[in-house]
């Protein structure tokens, strides 16, 4: 009796995997019609009020408390998405900004509405607001506070959506504690995806690395890892600051790093004695700090730079003897300038070399 | 007698009851798990829940070729197509015996260079090295001394410039966006060690640059029949142990590891038959022992197209070479069973494996021979027999579907009510007809397996229908 018990249960669920199947599917079919319906719907509307605003006019209050209902559902948030998109597409740009003004207050209270919905939810709302109200440069503080609470959600897609919609406010307050909140750990975010935001943050970048660096030993060090980096692809004028990142020894190694590679990307002179010293660091552990050091010497000329780097091909470390190697191809240094190296006996030194200049070569006949 | 062939039977009964139900639950979990994560995949897509600029981690693609002079071009040619653009490519010819290597060269106009090589995980030495920089990313060809699959793939990471690598088949091709899929993860999450790959039989698909044209099921039974073994057995499996850093199988075809992880846990093991999954059990045991926070992802949305094989005889070969190199890494890794200190993937991954893959041809096959010993000593209800086979039958072929549908819907590939049909009649053949032929094979595959050796293994593929 047992054993037929099981059987009809194992029955039921096959019975309840097909009507899985087949309402799925059914609903899948619908999606796109029942979307593009509610596109047709949403746009005659749009289409009416735009036409008010040509004219001179002012977006119906009707309208604003149709948007207020129906934009609670995401489905139709997603349709407005669609129908807005041609708009700010095509040549209309100034009449939709214009159109977006006038409905800030329901923006306004769907930001609200949506900071209690599912995390999938509210990340779809912080996309929107970064596609239309903020990439448009609308001053909206009110929704600027609201998506700081979006950052606090623990969800990545969220807190992405929500700090790419505050960079494009270009308000550097709300992007400090933005990235403060971004800090408490709970949600992992690659340092990559800082930089790059911080990088397409569309206010004052001198004025947001002056406050970011004032704060700078109040975040993490991963956040910490991603200013130096937005630093360094942003200005070269904090040189005297990242020399003291370099020299910290308390600093984490990937911050020292970052900041070596900042004097690759701009010349400091004061940074070259330090970055001689860790190309002819013997102690093995320091090859990281070695290997970038030989990479950003490839701005900095001179006979002692040629010489150090020179040296560094005799190094036991094949990344270390790989870098010098870039750095003197990068100095132009021709093959009777290395005759030492080529002709000597260190064979590693040799190779490396070698393969350099034939690599160098093979990239000269391909351009 | 009678009494002892009957207490035989109840507790093979017994046995039977207790496997199935495991068997049958797992299945169900896995299926569940698996449609339910690639219907949430598609919602969070639907929703912009990913993530929209391109970042992009430096990858070293990993091409060790054995013999390949058919396909190398058409394969290296579709990487140069994807949509990605920090990468290089490494092509490591194992001492090829045709013009593997001479294709390469001149297709890609390469020249030899002297490049040293950092020899951090011991391989066969090379013989020659070249290199070009004409295309979009640096093509290098090394030519080595044979010694097999894994020794290629350890030639390559000792090469490989950058510190990601992805392993690859040099028969197989990925698709345009599949560099972007794989590399997701270690943007979303820290600690990523490895990303397996979503495998699919290619056959019937018509793929250009990258991008899958037409899809429909193959017009031969057998890879008909393995495109629906693969979505219920691989891809729901996979996503199912992914929930729990559980997985133990990243397939050759198509995985990503972090370099300085995998040289520090000794790389692949070249006396290994299946030296991908012995990979990926050794990164579990390695972070483990070491105290290092590590993840396994599955990127169910990152797909390498692949041939399913044709012919019996090479499925016959391909489930052999699977089944040995599954018992060599579980032989090899016995230490993780049921261990606490491996946490999930000792206490279930390695167990599931042990009792449902590596001795399930076994109990099979002896539920096979039990069932004709009963049928002999007129112990066995026939029609219950026959019920309980056939709601096995049923259970499974419409698990099977759920899996496929799930995955065909969630893409948004359109089938052909001809392939419904096709779907619905060969998943029954599957389960009551491949699985068990499979079975057999997999259970005679240990004999004679150390004579067999480190050998590439070889099916007859023919060109993947790549523009």
């Amino acid at each position: 009796m047992g054993i037929e018990k099981m059987i009809y249960i194992y029955g039921a669920i096959c019975f309840s995997m097909i009507v899985f199947n087949v309402v799925y599917n059914v609903l899948l079919k619908r999606r796109e019609p029942r979307l593009t319906r509610r596109c047709e719907e949403i746009e005659k509307k749009v289409e009416s009020q735009l036409k008010a605003i040509r004219a001179g006019g002012t977006v119906a209050p009707e309208h604003l408390i149709d948007l207020q209902r129906r934009l609670r559902r995401i489905n139709n948030l997603i349709a407005f998405d669609r129908v807005l998109k041609p708009i700010f597409e095509g040549n209309y740009e100034e009449i939709g900004k214009g159109y977006l003004r006038q409905i800030q207050p329901v923006i306004l209270s769907l930001a609200v509405r949506y900071q209690k919905r599912d995390n999938m939810q509210a990340a779809y709302f912080s996309y929107f607001l970064s596609r239309y109200t903020a990439k448009r440069q609308m001053p909206m503080d009110s929704v600027q506070d609201i998506l700081l609470e979006y950052v606090k959600k623990d969800n990545l897609y969220c807190r992405v959506n929500a700090l790419q919609a505050l960079y494009a406010f270009g308000n550097i307050e709300h992007i400090v504690t933005a990235l403060r909140i971004q800090d408490d750990g709970k949600v992992f975010l690659h340092e990559k995806i800082l930089t790059e935001g911080l990088l397409s943050f569309t206010g004052n970048h001198d004025e947001l690395i002056r406050r970011l660096w004032k704060n700078l030993d109040t975040f993490s060090e991963h956040t910490q890892l991603a200013i130096l980096n937005y630093i360094r692809f942003q200005t070269g004028v904090y040189a005297k600051e990242m020399f003291a990142v370099m020299q910290d020894e308390t600093r984490g190694k990937e911050l020292r790093l970052s900041a070596i590679r900042y004097f690759g990307r701009y010349f400091y002179e004061p940074a070259l004695e330090p970055l001689l010293a860790f190309v002819l660091e013997k102690d093995p552990s320091y090859w990281e700090y070695a290997t970038v050091s030989a990479s950003a010497l490839a701005r900095y000329s001179g006979e002692r730079v040629i010489d150090a780097l020179k040296e560094a091909l005799h190094s036991s470390n094949w990344y270390v003897r790989y870098s010098a190697a870039l750095s003197l191809d990068a100095h132009q240094v021709n093959y009777t300038d290395l005759i030492d190296v080529v002709a000597g006996n260190d064979r590693y030194a040799r190779e490396m070399i070698t393969y350099r200049l034939e690599t160098r070569e093979l990239q000269k006949a391909s351009v | 007698m009678m009494d002892a062939f009957k207490l035989f039977f109840i507790y093979v009964g017994i046995f039977f009851i207790l496997y199935m139900i495991g068997y049958a639950s797992f299945l169900f979990l896995s299926v569940t798990v698996g449609s339910s994560t690639l219907y949430q995949i598609k919602r969070r897509n639907w929703l912009k829940n990913e993530l929209l600029q391109d970042y992009y981690v430096p990858v070293s693609i990993l091409v060790p070729a054995h013999n390949e002079e058919v396909t190398i071009e058409t394969s290296i040619r579709s990487l140069l197509a994807l949509k990605y653009t920090l990468y290089e490519i490494i092509i490591v010819d194992d001492g090829s015996d045709d013009n593997t290597a001479k294709i390469l060269q001149e297709a890609f106009h390469m020249q030899q260079v002297s490049r040293p090589i950092q020899r951090k995980i011991s391989c066969q030495p090379e013989e020659a090295i070249f290199e070009t920089y004409q295309f979009k990313v640096p093509i290098t060809l090394i030519c080595k001394k044979k010694g097999g699959k894994a020794d290629a793939l350890n030639m390559g990471i000792n090469v490989a410039r950058y510190p990601y690598f992805i392993c690859m088949d040099a028969d197989s091709v990925l698709q345009f966006d599949s560099l972007e899929k794989i590399v997701r993860p270690v943007i979303e999450e820290g600690n990523i060690v490895a990303v397996g790959g979503s495998i699919r039989p290619c056959n019937g698909t018509e793929i250009q640059n990258g991008r899958v044209i037409s899809y429909s099921l193959p017009d031969k039974i057998l890879p008909c029949m393995q495109v629906l073994e693969y979505d219920r057995s691989f891809l729901a499996a996979r996503i199912l142990f992914d929930q729990f850093n559980g997985g133990i199988i990243i397939s050759g075809a198509f995985g990503l590891f972090k370099k300085s992880v995998v040289i520090d846990a000794g790389g692949y093991d070249s006396s290994m038959m299946g030296e991908d999954m012995e990979l990926v059990v050794k990164l579990h045991a390695f972070c483990r022992e070491h105290d290092i926070p590590y993840r396994i992802r599955y990127a169910s949305d990152a797909i390498c197209w692949t041939q399913a094989p044709e012919k019996w005889s090479d499925l016959f070969k391909q489930r052999r070479r699977w089944h040995i190199g599954l018992f060599q890494s579980m032989m090899r890794h016995r230490k993780m069973l049921m261990n606490p200190k491996y946490g999930m993937v000792g206490m279930i991954s390695y167990l599931y494996f042990l009792i449902y893959e590596l001795f399930s041809p076994y109990i099979e096959v002896f539920g096979l021979i039990t069932i004709v010993l009963a049928f002999a000593v007129d112990l066995i209800n026939v029609p219950f027999m026959i019920l309980f086979f056939a709601i096995y039958v049923v259970y499974s072929a419409i698990l099977s579907l759920t899996a496929f549908f799930a995955r065909i819907h969630t893409i948004d590939l359109k089938l052909t009510m001809r392939d419904v049909f096709k779907a619905f009649g060969l998943c029954i053949l599957e389960v009551g007809g491949m699985r068990w032929i499979l079975a057999w094979i997999r259970a005679t595959a240990l004999i004679g397996y150390k004579k067999k050796g480190r050998t590439w293994g070889k099916i007859e593929r023919k060109q993947i229908k790549f523009k």
